[in-house]
């Protein structure tokens, strides 16, 4: 059986989220092919151990995708179903957004624009130790407004920290609404080269292009750190979700659950 | 106090290699031997606080030990939720060096004085919070801080204010260190960092005062100020920040939740105002009201000090 299936992965998200009635559920179907490349043909933990000092590290700079991580983190096994199934019961372990102290997740956040410094932390540790590790440090399009994000990038380029690739889930929303209209961000891409970074723009959601650009961009260790653009759909999955960023903050009901539920299965 | 932080830091990056210094291109002349002796372990992090401390924990993460440097005004203040979230939710080993606190920086205004950094700083779980006034506490809690067992903050202020301790403090002193003991008044001094050596003045200025200073502000051992205001009116606390959330207020909010005492605490720091003015120290630590002569006529004019 192919492991990180992008279907049951969001399977498994809408269960948590009809279970614990929570929102941030367009927030996680946009990264999950990300995610499921990433965990599935790159993420390299020695012995299985998610503590390894020489593991590769995964940064949800933007936490409010965290199901999508826990989705993963289950199907590794390092968060047991009576976890899952319990989604945000009282006394429970898994938060609404990114925590450090659940086994797999590496930095807290979703207090936009702290993750990605941390992880720019670990891959400079890294080089420091001379370590064979990569950091991937998956950063949201709204996330891009926050100003320690551009301090973090001036920092990681200056630092030749080519162990380091950056994805945006250039999802093009944030919470109050489109990002052109808040924020225009223009050409991440062109940004990001013009801050030193190597820099792809790819379909967020191929998953054979998130694999080939992971790999090409690793095999080019010529000191600059990696920026991957993976344009994205907020709510990717499920038609009456795809592109309506209410799905930031909507609950399921049993009827919205059940006509994506059913809407999920019938996919490839 | 500043020559004794300079050769500390070296001398503990020199003994483990894992130690890093970080500034915010700040510390220009103090770091000069810090980078001749060890400059693999300085890191210059640019005009960027918060990438500093969000690296600063991710160092902390992989097993380094970093030290970051900045002006008191930015760090902690500039990067608080930097410290909350990815330091202290996490209890890692950064020690926080925060640079010119009080009225250091007389001349440049507002922007470089920092009066609240203890005060934001308090309520933070996890974090040490150290306020040196001489060479000596310095040297004490640099080796607290170099412990690396969770995140700590050094509050650095006036740096030759004066001479408060004869020799090195021995490691098993707690955090507040009694000076100048043995007077039988119902009244009692505690002060921390540059404030210090206003209070001894003013204790030998009044003929006598018990006379405690408090270089370590977080932890604080509740029991222990009880155990010491025992039997006394009143409690009289002296520091170079606000006197809002400062060490005054710890030792009022400690005091009044004391069944056994009925001491009166007076907070002297500063007031609910910026600066108004520009000028040297001295004459900004008297537009504040901190200065000696201001602080005894107060005393005498209420009567505290006999």
């Amino acid at each position: 059986m192919t492991q990180f299936l992008a279907k049951n992965i969001r399977k498994t998200v809408l269960k948590m989220a009809f279970q614990g009635s929570t929102v941030h559920i367009g927030c996680a179907f946009s990264i999950i092919e990300i995610l499921a490349v990433l965990y599935r043909s790159h993420l390299r933990y020695p012995n299985d151990n998610p503590n390894s000092a020489n593991r590769d590290l995964l940064i949800l700079s933007k936490g409010h995708g965290v199901m999508a991580q826990y989705a993963c983190l289950y199907e590794k096994g390092w968060i047991g179903k009576q976890e899952v199934d319990n989604y945000f019961g009282d006394g429970s372990l898994l938060k609404g957004l990114s925590d450090a102290k659940v086994i797999g997740c590496e930095v807290t956040s979703g207090s936009l624009g702290h993750g990605l410094s941390v992880g720019i932390g670990m891959a400079l540790a890294s080089k420091l130790n001379k370590l064979d590790q990569f950091c991937y440090a998956i950063v949201g399009d709204g996330e891009m407004n926050e100003g320690s994000i551009w301090e973090g990038l001036m920092f990681a380029a200056h630092r030749e920290l080519d162990n380091l690739i950056v994805i945006v889930d250039e999802n093009g929303f944030q919470a109050m609404g489109a990002t052109r209209d808040v924020i225009e961000l223009g050409s991440l891409c062109a940004k990001f080269s013009a801050f030193g970074f190597e820099a792809l723009a790819i379909d967020g959601h191929d998953e054979a292009a998130l694999d080939h650009a992971l790999s090409s961009l690793k095999a080019n260790q010529d000191g600059r750190p990696k920026a991957i653009v993976a344009r994205t759909i907020k709510g990717k999955g499920v038609s009456f979700m795809e592109g309506d960023n209410s799905w930031h903050y909507s609950r399921l009901s049993s009827e919205t659950y059940n006509l994506a539920l059913t809407e999920l299965e019938g996919s490839r | 106090m500043r020559d004794m932080f300079s050769k500390q830091l070296v001398r503990l990056a020199q003994e483990d290699e894992k130690v890093v210094l970080l500034t915010g291109d700040h510390g220009y002349a103090l770091f000069d031997s810090f980078r001749k002796y060890v400059p693999n372990q300085f890191i210059n992090m640019g005009i960027a606080e918060q990438n500093m401390v969000g690296v600063a924990a991710g160092l902390a993460k992989s097993g380094f030990k970093p030290i970051v440097y900045g002006l008191s005004a930015f760090v902690p203040m500039r990067v608080l939720e930097q410290i909350k979230i990815d330091v202290c939710y996490e209890n890692l080993p950064v020690v926080f060096i925060g640079d010119g606190a009080g009225v250091v920086y007389g001349h440049l205004g507002g922007s470089h004085q920092c009066a609240e950094d203890i005060a934001v700083l308090r309520p933070l779980p996890n974090i040490d919070i150290f306020s040196p006034g001489d060479a000596y506490e310095m040297e004490y809690v640099l080796n607290k801080a170099f412990e690396f067992q969770s995140p700590s903050y050094v509050r650095v202020g006036k740096s030759d204010a004066g001479v408060i301790h004869q020799a090195s403090i021995d490691s098993s002193q707690g955090g507040v260190i009694p000076v100048d003991l043995g007077n039988k008044k119902s009244i009692v001094f505690f002060a921390t960092g540059s404030m210090m050596v206003t209070a001894l003045k003013l204790s030998k200025a009044l003929g006598g005062i018990d006379v405690w200073s408090v270089p370590v502000v977080k932890p604080i051992n509740s029991s222990e100020i009880i155990h010491i205001i025992e039997g006394m009116e009143r409690v009289i606390v002296f520091e170079e920040h606000s006197r809002s959330g400062g060490l005054g207020g710890c030792l009022a909010e400690i005091i009044s939740e004391s069944p056994s005492s009925n001491a009166k605490v007076i907070r002297f720091g500063f007031g609910e105002k910026f600066s108004e003015k520009c000028g040297s120290y001295n004459y900004l630590i008297k537009e504040h009201g901190l200065d000696f002569e201001t602080l005894l006529s107060i005393i005498e004019q209420n009567g505290w000090g006999s």
